[in-house]
């Protein structure tokens, strides 16, 4: 019997999935087809009966517009909504931007999926001539981090070193409290979530493919450890293909 | 001296507005109209150049709903929002749901401004035989607020509204205007009268007066004590504006049908 019930989503594809860039830290708005995906999401959600009490979400839109498509379909608009700089998508540094099949032609597939999935690799840093430099950097959304906090690059154990915190001191303390948690993130934030989650090793981590705009339910024990599989919300055709998808990104177009 | 500015708003258009009825407590969404008033709205507040660091907002879809366009709008939606039930429209206790234009019909039109526009002029409670009564108490929101369900409103005056409003400014909305925070509050017609008549000084007489169009941003410049310096301001096309105040106006007023002529 699980003590607590938590559901992650992923937001749905942005504008720039269609062109294969990597969005980043760049603040990129939910595509028509990412619209759609947050709301058969919230669908699934409201289908499913959930309820919850607290809502948290990172300071880029197309996770926000994520998780207010939810909120509008299970009719629970009114819950409060914690955003925060700590669940952001992975900062890709010099590669922020760049196509991804792109990169792979100019680096080799290998290395892109190394960046894309690697535990410590860093990709190379966001230099003050990027052209999303100042668009990111200088925003006002982010002028409370310190200089060590704001990144130019991150590889995901550093997404993860800057996501923990938050989940130990914010999050998990609403869960014991019995408030029942929505996270609406991004790829490489709630792959650091679902690590700790699961204690996955860093080579599991660079295989874990999570599918984009449909709820994730973990059931957790008393210690907040899974008793379960993770679990998926929607029909079974949605989920594969959601997960193809993500895996093909990275391959070179023939 | 002007030190803080201030933008309070109602939102935009709900299907019950065009039906000429009393939404108040019911959780009506934005219709089409509503959810474009809304978007101009934060268009106008784009090209003001508005940075927010807070919203508020109550906690009626129609209010978060507005709150959420505006920020889209200005590519603020990660600005933080706080919804709170103090910031709730009036509650029209057993009106709720009636048509205004057959309430003049049966009241009169000076029964009927006198109920929307006083100042202590209390409409009979909701009963729970009322056809809205389980829709808004059995909500979970109201098990979740800061007062106790049973002890909720089931009537308002606008002076009832400004009672359970002015706590919430007070404790959680003035301290950010104080620390230099440029606020946006997302409410309705009848709190945010509530609002100005106390930060502006408004008389209860005066009040009856005082009439907000929908989708419109009102700037209201505070001092250091956090009174209204000069009066509230719409911003906008003032004439669109004008138009707008007139047509919530003659929401109360019994449409004049023309006469035919005489046969014979």
């Amino acid at each position: 019997m699980a003590a607590y019930k938590l559901v992650l989503t992923w937001h749905g594809k942005s504008a720039w999935n269609p062109e294969n860039r990597f969005s980043s830290w760049y603040d990129a708005n939910l595509s028509l087809a990412g619209h759609k995906e947050a709301k058969r999401s919230g669908q699934a959600l409201r289908d499913a009966g959930y309820e919850f009490d607290i809502c948290f979400t990172s300071v880029q839109k197309r996770a926000i517009q994520t998780l207010w498509t939810v909120l509008d379909a299970i009719d629970q608009m009114w819950l409060p909504v914690v955003r925060t700089w700590c669940l952001n998508e992975q900062h890709y540094g010099g590669l922020t931007g760049l196509n991804k099949a792109e990169t792979a032609a100019e680096h080799g597939e290998a290395q892109v999926k190394i960046w894309r999935r690697s535990y410590h690799v860093p990709p190379p840093p966001m230099e003050p001539d990027h052209p999303f430099y100042s668009n990111i950097s200088k925003d006002r959304r982010y002028e409370g981090l310190t200089e060590d906090q704001l990144p130019s690059w991150e590889s995901l154990k550093g997404t993860t070193a800057r996501g923990l915190p938050f989940w130990n001191e914010e999050i998990i303390p609403q869960i014991k409290e019995r408030q029942r948690v929505l996270i609406a993130a991004h790829g490489n934030s709630l792959r650091g979530i679902v690590k700790h989650l699961e204690g996955l090793s860093e080579e599991a981590i660079m295989e874990l493919n999570l599918p984009t705009g449909i709820p994730i339910v973990y059931e957790l024990d008393n210690n907040l450890k899974p008793i379960k599989l993770m679990q998926f919300l929607g029909n079974e055709e949605t989920i594969r293909k959601a997960m193809e998808a993500v895996a093909a990104q990275g391959k070179v177009k023939k | 001296m002007s030190k803080y500015k201030l933008i309070i708003l109602r939102h935009g258009e709900g299907a019950w507005n065009k039906e000429n009825r009393f939404c108040s407590w019911v959780d009506q969404k934005l219709n089409r109209e509503g959810v474009e008033e809304a978007r101009n709205c934060g268009k106008q507040l784009r090209s003001l150049k508005f940075e927010f660091d807070l919203v508020f907002t109550s906690v009626l879809n129609r209010s978060i709903h507005t709150a959420w366009l505006i920020l889209e709008e200005l590519g603020q939606e990660w600005v933080p929002v706080e919804s709170s039930w103090r910031l709730n429209e009036r509650h029209y206790g057993a009106l709720i749901g009636l048509n205004r234009e057959k309430m003049a019909l049966n009241h009169g039109e000076e029964q009927v401004r006198l109920w929307r526009r006083s100042y202590n002029v209390t409409p009979p409670p909701i009963e729970e035989s009322h056809p809205y009564y389980h829709e808004i108490y059995s909500d979970r929101r109201y098990k979740l607020c800061d007062v106790p369900l049973d002890q909720l409103p089931r009537s308002e005056s606008l002076k009832d509204v400004l009672e359970r409003l002015l706590p919430y400014w007070n404790e959680r909305i003035a301290p950010e205007v104080l620390k230099g925070k440029t606020i946006l509050i997302s409410a309705h017609g009848n709190s945010s009268r509530a609002l100005l008549k106390h930060l502006e000084g408004i008389s209860d007489e005066d009040i009856i007066n005082i009439t907000l169009p929908t989708g419109v941003p009102i700037l209201l410049e505070l001092d250091e004590n956090l009174h209204a310096v000069g009066t509230h301001q719409f911003l906008g096309d003032q004439e669109a504006i004008r138009e707008a105040i007139k047509k919530v106006d003659d929401q109360g007023k019994v449409k004049k049908v023309p006469t035919s002529p005489s046969t014979g």
